[in-house]
């Protein structure tokens, strides 16, 4: 099979075609982060933690040593890793479930921490594999499957501003969107550059949810441009 | 085998005691067991010390009777009242006797350490002493009077 | 060469002894003493490392982390904190990890005491939603905390199954001498698991994929049990009631049987020392010419459940002496034996 060229070495041919849903931004991130290693070479020192969500289709998306994690205890587990092999260079890969409620701890301490490892947290407002229930980052009046009256109850959750709160001056923070690839591949490489200097870094990554956010390709692009006023993309 | 109950309150050093006699009888080559016993209270509540001290293997650090009960504070026997045998030796300890030789509250519990040895015969003061300074080593090399006040009251 | 400890620091003692390099841990009494000796352990030794993390969760993860690396790893916690612990447990059972985690029973239910209790038996042998493929340990006195360790990580990175040193809080505060060994044993398979061409998971699609995996695990569990099991056989030969106890309770219990021996009983103690997988073969073996047998916990059932478990079909009589969260003097075992074998004081 003729593999396109843009695609990464490090993908793992196998597993292909991936599992995400049509017009999922994993995919998309998990394509930049795969050029980034590429690129900077650290294939053979990349180790990927991946939680439960729809994050946990990546397990076997790249050739590179992954494992599933319980739901929010991939940023502990990477952590732990990071801790007995520091040369290795360790990803947390969740979505907003695992690292802003169930995991939110571990996000919190790892930051306060500084602890050398990179998470990355792919936001797409709500718990999509479990059929699209409410999340911290679902913003006002958004429907969700517990929601279904749109929500009102708590403010929404924005990560990287609140871990600036708490983060090392070496961190490096930030939030880029799948609907620019390119930028947060950006975001990407920093974040992994940080923690060759042994620092924490954290990417969040707007991303698409059609499936969940039941919306056709147009209302998908116009949901996430909106959704970029809440959640402001950048470096913190 | 002999089985000795230190009681009372947080605070008062039962459980310093309960291990310098412990370790004392460790430097005498027998064998010895002891546990605490306590609630959450970092001071105050009622603390228990358990030592059993015999020439063979102790291997359960609990007893039913104990052969010494030293009682350090007044409240603290109700808690202990079920331990009394028909031949159990009781001391009590100077702040429900008042006796306190001369020395100031922070040595009492080693005042009642002493009183426990003597009563049971249990390890030589040579020992009793060096198990006292290896144990309080980091609080006598802060405070030399403390040592001083506590070999006085170890060799009352 | 012999000294005189707590408990508690012997069970640091000994899983730096064993090649232990890291300890993730959250303060919980009975077991605090580990971690904080560990600390001091690492100021000396810059070889060892310590996480105190942000809860029990973050510890057992951070302990598999470690394992996934190759590097031998710990963790140490009891009661409210063995709850939380069993989230990372289960996946240990499901991804191999060699995870050591000493378990220091507190009082049953809830907060409780922070004392003891033998009520955790249940929770450390079956806590996940799983099987239950796990060792488990089940100490009596302060040599066995020291011996039991280090066993534990062999046996843990041998088999690849969580493994458990199940001791209580009198076991981790009492002091008293224990021969710390001079010769260290090298731990089979010391090398990383996750490394390039794996892809672990713990997520699967269809009740086929993972019933045979359960089922392939089950069948390695059973065909290797026997080289785990391990009981202690006290006094048994012809005793016409065999008294059944585990952990500290079996070493007053011991107490108790040679009295009761002395004064003419016919009478001895199974004590199972690895409650999983419990020692069966050799159970029955020993129970089958008992008269009567009588299991003796500070707990309400869970020693007499597991054997009960294992050894169903066994025509015994079996009476149950439950005290759960209070512990046994020699005395009482004796008179509550007494009590029930109709015998003379």
């Amino acid at each position: 099979m003729k593999q396109s060229p843009k695609f990464p070495k490090c993908y793992k041919i196998e597993s292909k075609p991936h599992k995400f849903c049509p017009g999922c931004g994993h995919p998309l991130v998990l394509k930049m982060l795969g050029q980034v290693i590429d690129e900077m070479g650290i294939a053979d020192k990349v180790v990927l933690m991946v939680d439960i969500g729809c994050s946990l289709l990546a397990w076997d998306f790249f050739d590179l040593p992954t494992t599933q994690t319980h739901h929010g205890r991939t940023v502990p587990t990477a952590v732990g890793f990071k801790m007995a092999d520091p040369e290795k260079m360790v990803i947390a890969y969740l979505g907003d479930g695992g690292a802003y409620a169930i995991g939110l701890q571990h996000t919190l301490t790892t930051c306060l921490r500084n602890d050398p490892i990179t998470t990355i947290v792919v936001n797409n407002t709500l718990y999509a594999m479990t059929g699209g229930q409410l999340a911290p980052t679902t913003v006002d009046n958004e429907i969700t499957a517990t929601t279904p009256g749109g929500k009102t109850e708590f403010t929404t959750l924005r990560g990287p501003e609140l871990l600036r709160t708490i983060a090392h001056k070496e961190a490096y923070l930030a939030r880029g969107t799948t609907n620019k690839p390119l930028v947060l591949k950006q975001y990407l490489q920093k974040a992994l550059e940080v923690q060759m200097k042994k620092n924490y870094a954290f990417v969040e990554a707007l991303s698409f949810c059609p499936t969940n956010w039941k919306t056709n390709a147009q209302k998908t692009i116009e949901r996430i441009q909106d959704l970029e006023k809440t959640f402001k993309t950048g470096e913190f | 085998m002999i089985k000795v109950l230190i009681a009372g309150e947080g605070g008062q050093g039962v459980q310093v005691i309960a291990e310098i006699l412990a370790r004392a009888a460790f430097l005498e080559n027998k064998k010895a067991l002891y546990i605490p016993n306590f609630g959450v209270e970092q001071r105050g509540g009622v603390s228990l010390a358990f030592v059993i001290i015999d020439d063979k293997s102790v291997v359960y650090p609990k007893f039913a009777k104990a052969d010494i009960l030293a009682v350090l504070a007044d409240r603290s026997w109700e808690r202990v009242k079920n331990y009394l045998g028909e031949k159990t030796k009781v001391i009590e300890g100077p702040a429900i006797t008042g006796q306190d030789k001369g020395l100031p509250v922070k040595t009492w519990n080693i005042l009642v350490l002493r009183q426990i040895n003597q009563a049971g015969q249990i390890v030589s003061q040579k020992n009793l002493i060096q198990a006292l300074e290896e144990r309080l080593a980091g609080q006598f090399k802060k405070n030399p009077e403390l040592k001083e006040l506590d070999l006085k009251a170890v060799n009352q | 060469m012999k000294q005189f400890l707590m408990g508690n620091k012997i069970l640091a003692q000994a899983a730096k002894d064993a090649g232990a390099k890291i300890m993730f841990g959250y303060p919980i009494t009975p077991s605090t003493e580990i971690l904080e000796t560990w600390a001091k352990f690492c100021l000396k030794d810059k070889s060892l490392k310590i996480l105190q993390t942000e809860d029990e969760m973050a510890a057992g993860f951070g302990v598999i982390g470690s394992c996934l690396a190759g590097v031998p790893a710990f963790t140490a916690t009891a009661g409210p904190g063995n709850i939380l612990m069993q989230d990372a447990l289960v996946m240990a059972e499901a991804l191999r990890i060699p995870m050591v985690t000493m378990m220091m029973q507190r009082g049953g239910m809830s907060t409780s005491t922070v004392i003891y209790s033998q009520e955790e038996v249940r929770l450390t042998c079956f806590g996940g939603n799983s099987e239950g493929f796990r060792i488990v340990y089940s100490t009596s006195n302060l040599q066995e905390l020291y011996d039991y360790t280090l066993k534990a990580f062999q046996m843990a990175w041998k088999y690849r199954w969580p493994t458990f040193v199940l001791a209580d809080g009198y076991q981790g505060k009492m002091m008293g001498e224990v021969e710390i060994s001079n010769s260290k044993l090298p731990l089979t398979n010391l090398k990383p698991i996750l490394t390039k061409g794996v892809n672990l998971r713990n997520c699967y699609n269809l009740e086929e994929e993972i019933g045979e995996k359960i089922a392939d695990y089950n069948d390695e569990y059973q065909q290797t049990r026997s080289e785990i099991e391990e009981y202690e056989d006290y006094q048994t030969k012809d005793a016409k009631i065999i008294l059944l106890a585990h952990g500290i309770v079996a070493a007053a219990v011991k107490i108790a049987v040679d009295k009761l021996r002395k004064r003419g009983l016919s009478i001895g103690l199974f004590r199972p020392i690895t409650l999983r997988p419990f020692p069966t073969q050799a159970a029955v073996k020993i129970l089958d010419k008992a008269e009567k047998i009588i299991v003796i916990e500070s707990a309400i059932g869970q020693l007499a459940e597991l054997f009960k478990a294992e050894l169903f079909g066994l025509n015994t009589t079996l009476i149950e002496i439950n005290k759960p969260a209070l512990g046994f003097t020699p005395e009482e075992i004796d008179k509550q034996v007494c009590f029930f074998a109709d015998a003379q004081k």
